[in-house]
């Protein structure tokens, strides 16, 4: 794990503490070889396209992220400034795998990878984020994915 | 997010780096990594450590041992350490600290000006940049934040509240300053370029001092981001 003594304070009590919703059931959802998968990312950086307006702070909002944008016109607009983000300049992948998602479909390694992913923005109340899986869900399940890469930074 | 999409019939995976949350939510299929917070794939420009990554991830979606499975990714990214031969690609000379903000802008335009072909450099070998959140250009930076320090609450179109517009301002400065000393070779550790930045540079100065003062304001929007995004923990003076 990214390590807690490794983690400046406050940053380190708040990821100990961080209050976490308790689910009473544990779905478990199976589906076919990876190789028949369609797969999409879901991202927890606050993920635009720049010159689109920033995620507001607080916000339990998502946005789509097409996979037919650029990747150098993605930016990512996480209202934390105490996680790193001195390794996704040189690389987009470090956050968000999506040339190493194309390369797997390329290979067969996986079915194929999906039209539309999406963001969310992290350090969020989790209760803010209820609609937003619902939306995240349907979008999802419109594109016919069949594997769903939770990406939090 | 994971319990809910799942609950929706769509099965996951994820790249976790924060134990405590794993523990608490008990995600279906997760992969704990020992990267740092904000690295999920651990390696920038390293495409096959990414992919070792990616597919313990996506592996545990052909795993039936549910409901819930956990496994560690066992190595560190090579970025983790510091490279020791590592040399910052922009030297800076300090000319003292400035006082007023004529003297504040006039500082950070001359360090921008040594900063600025360097970064060029960054965008020209990966063909891209993370500055742009700002909605201002570089060469603005320095008036619009001087701005700040005479008491001025100045803004742009793309951001509706002064507050906001330094907010992103400060991170498109730190993001700019990131890019450009680590044009060539490959990446530093993420603590040698904090480290270098925090350091060495006029423009942290500037946050530091935009911090205080944006702390100070009667404005309350301003006051609140000043005190919690301008300036990581590690680096907010005693």
């Amino acid at each position: 794990m990214a390590r807690l003594e490794d983690i400046p304070e406050p940053t380190r009590t708040a990821v100990a503490n961080i209050p976490c919703p308790a689910f009473e059931t544990t779905p478990f959802v199976m589906g076919p070889e990876l190789s028949k998968r369609r797969a999409a990312i879901v991202s927890s950086a606050a993920l635009i396209r720049r010159g689109d307006r920033t995620f507001d702070f607080g916000s339990g909002e998502y946005r789509a992220v097409p996979g037919a944008w650029d990747n150098r016109e993605i930016l990512m607009s996480h209202v934390s400034i105490n996680h790193g983000r001195n390794g996704y300049p040189r690389d987009l992948n470090v956050i968000y795998p999506i040339d190493r998602l194309r390369e797997l479909a390329a290979e067969g390694v996986i079915g194929s990878v999906a039209d539309i992913h999406f963001s969310v923005m992290g350090s969020t109340d989790p209760a803010e984020m209820v609609k937003s899986a619902d939306g995240i869900a349907a979008g999802l399940h419109a594109d016919h994915v069949n594997a769903v890469v939770l990406c939090p930074v | 997010m994971a319990h809910i999409l799942e609950e929706r019939g769509l099965p996951t995976t994820v790249l976790a780096l924060a134990l405590p949350q794993v523990e608490k939510t008990r995600p279906r299929r997760a992969v704990m990594t020992p990267f740092m917070l904000g690295r999920p794939l651990g390696e920038p420009t390293d495409p096959a450590f990414q992919r070792r990554v990616l597919m313990r991830a996506l592996n545990l979606l052909e795993r039936t041992d549910g409901p819930v499975i956990l496994e560690h990714f066992p190595d560190d990214n090579p970025s983790w350490f510091d490279r020791p031969d590592w040399v910052p690609a922009v030297s800076l000379t300090a000319p003292g600290t400035p006082e007023t903000a004529g003297e504040w802008e006039d500082a950070l335009r001359a360090e921008m000006a040594a900063v600025l072909p360097v970064w060029e450099r960054f965008k020209a070998r990966f063909g891209r940049t993370t500055v742009g959140l700002s909605g201002q250009p570089p060469e603005a930076w320095p008036a619009f934040a001087a701005a700040f320090l005479d008491g001025g609450l100045p803004t742009v179109p793309a951001h509706d509240t002064p507050a906001l517009a330094l907010r992103f301002l400060a991170d498109d400065l730190k993001a700019l300053y990131c890019e450009a000393v680590q044009p060539d070779g490959g990446p530093p550790s993420a603590r040698q370029i904090d480290g270098w930045f925090w350091s060495e540079t006029i423009a942290a100065q500037l946050l530091v001092v935009l911090r205080k003062t944006a702390m100070g304001s009667d404005n309350n929007a301003l006051k609140t981001v000043g005190g919690r995004f301008f300036v990581p923990a590690p680096f907010v003076p005693a």
